[in-house]
């Protein structure tokens, strides 16, 4: 069979014009000449190909009908659903990433410096001693009363009323605060509140002594031990 | 709505006025991909193939770089969705497309249907937009009347008889004239390697 009989009958049957006997000859035509398969083959390729892709070509140049007005609803809904979900999509993505970006920080040492951090804080915080005293004591002993410059690191509050005075000495040590102290010149007592191991908050009463002098060097001392408790 | 450009980007934004744009640009792409002749759908079958076709797009809008993708996109996906609805529609038809034997397999009028849903479903638009190409300058080389008469075989599906009749020929030249033109259409796809190796690997 020459070329142009068997692309002719090949056609026939690629176009569903082909008789059985057409059927039957292109079977035995490529039985007996197995090089004419892929000859077959390259036809129905190209056959395949313009049959599916020359409409489609055809299409991109297509310019009616036009949208149905009908339908318009329905593609804005689409339109509403897919941005609404992904605006979410979008949120649930910055979250986790955050999520990821603190796991990250944290396992990378981030979170061990900052507890590092904290654990420095309250350390230092809870030294923090407060020294409470009546004003008019003061004005009215004889030698040098206490001074801040005398225990730098402490705190001195001054009281000129009795209520306010009595409240601070009732109140609990607050959490950043390692003791208080005040004098008590009614009884003539140094009265002392203080953390001592494991949170356990104590109160002691010394003599006090008896001269502003004395006094202030007691308050020293004690609050000067306290500091290097 | 300016350039496609500055289409594009409002589309990416989600703006419902530039959508509406778009969908109106495009219908008269997917329906007629909707209404590919393989798949021979009514118009309104082919309507909401279209229309199914246009949300499609939503999902794909991040991955195209110009509105002209998108015309490509909407008719690939159309024309797959139709081919296989026609398909899904032959198959019920036969029973849920059940078969008994290999003969029957073979005589399954929807396996007609495999190499184009094949093709319309490996095929991207930058594919499809270099075939049409090709495909154009290969009818255009063509002489008027092989193109027109190819062109009606391949596309309207004409078959020998009506040919003939059409183009006022004996019935036996109709195979020669389109098996030439076919030959010559094929060498000009052929000019482009990459191309023709891609459309085998589908359709092999």
């Amino acid at each position: 069979m020459d070329t142009d009989s068997f692309t002719k009958l090949a056609l026939r049957v690629l176009a569903n014009e082909a008789t059985e006997g057409d059927h039957r000859s292109l079977k035995a035509e490529l039985t007996l000449n197995p090089e004419r398969r892929e000859e077959y083959e390259q036809l129905r390729i190209t056959h395949d190909v313009l049959r599916t892709a020359a409409p489609m070509a055809d299409a991109a140049l297509a310019r009616e009908p036009e949208l149905p007005a009908y339908r318009l609803n329905e593609l804005r809904s689409a339109v509403r659903q897919h941005f609404k979900a992904e605006v979410l999509r979008d949120k649930e993505t910055s979250s986790a990433r955050s999520l990821k970006l603190f796991l990250r920080w944290l396992l990378a040492g981030g979170g061990v410096t900052a507890l590092a951090a904290v654990v420095i804080f309250l350390c230092v915080a809870n030294r923090s001693i407060e020294v409470g005293l009546y004003q008019t004591d003061q004005v009215r002993s004889e030698g040098a009363s206490i001074e801040p410059g005398d225990v730098p690191s402490a705190k001195l509050i001054m009281f000129d009323q009795d209520t306010p005075f009595d409240q601070w000495q009732s109140q609990p040590l607050a959490w950043y605060e390692h003791a208080k102290i005040w004098v008590d010149n009614d009884h003539d007592l140094l009265h002392i509140v203080r953390r001592v191991n494991h949170g356990q908050i104590i109160m002691e009463t010394r003599p006090l002594a008896q001269t502003n002098d004395g006094q202030r060097d007691q308050i020293k001392q004690v609050v000067e031990s306290l500091q290097s408790q | 709505m300016g350039t496609d450009r500055e289409l594009l980007a409002a589309l990416k934004s989600g703006d419902e006025a530039a959508w509406e744009e778009a969908f109106r640009r495009l219908y008269p792409s997917a329906f007629a991909a909707a209404r590919h002749p393989l798949a021979s759908l009514t118009p309104s079958e082919a309507e909401d193939i279209a229309i199914e076709a246009l949300t499609l797009l939503l999902p794909k809008i991040n991955k195209v770089a110009g509105f002209d993708e998108l015309r490509l996109l909407v008719i690939t996906i159309a024309s797959r969705k139709a081919i296989s609805e026609k398909r899904r529609q032959l198959a019920d038809k036969r029973g849920g497309g059940a078969v008994t034997s290999l003969d029957a397999m073979q005589d399954d009028e929807t396996m007609r249907f495999e190499p184009a849903e094949r093709l319309t479903a490996r095929l991207s638009g930058s594919e499809l937009r270099e075939l049409s190409g090709l495909l154009e300058e290969a009818l255009a080389a063509l002489e008027l009347r092989h193109a027109g008469m190819l062109r009606d075989f391949l596309v309207n599906h004409l078959s020998y008889k009506e040919l003939a009749e059409k183009f006022q020929m004996p019935i036996g030249s109709v195979g020669v004239n389109l098996a030439r033109s076919l030959e010559k259409v094929r060498a000009h796809l052929q000019t482009s390697p990459k191309l023709w190796k891609e459309l085998n690997a589908f359709l092999r």
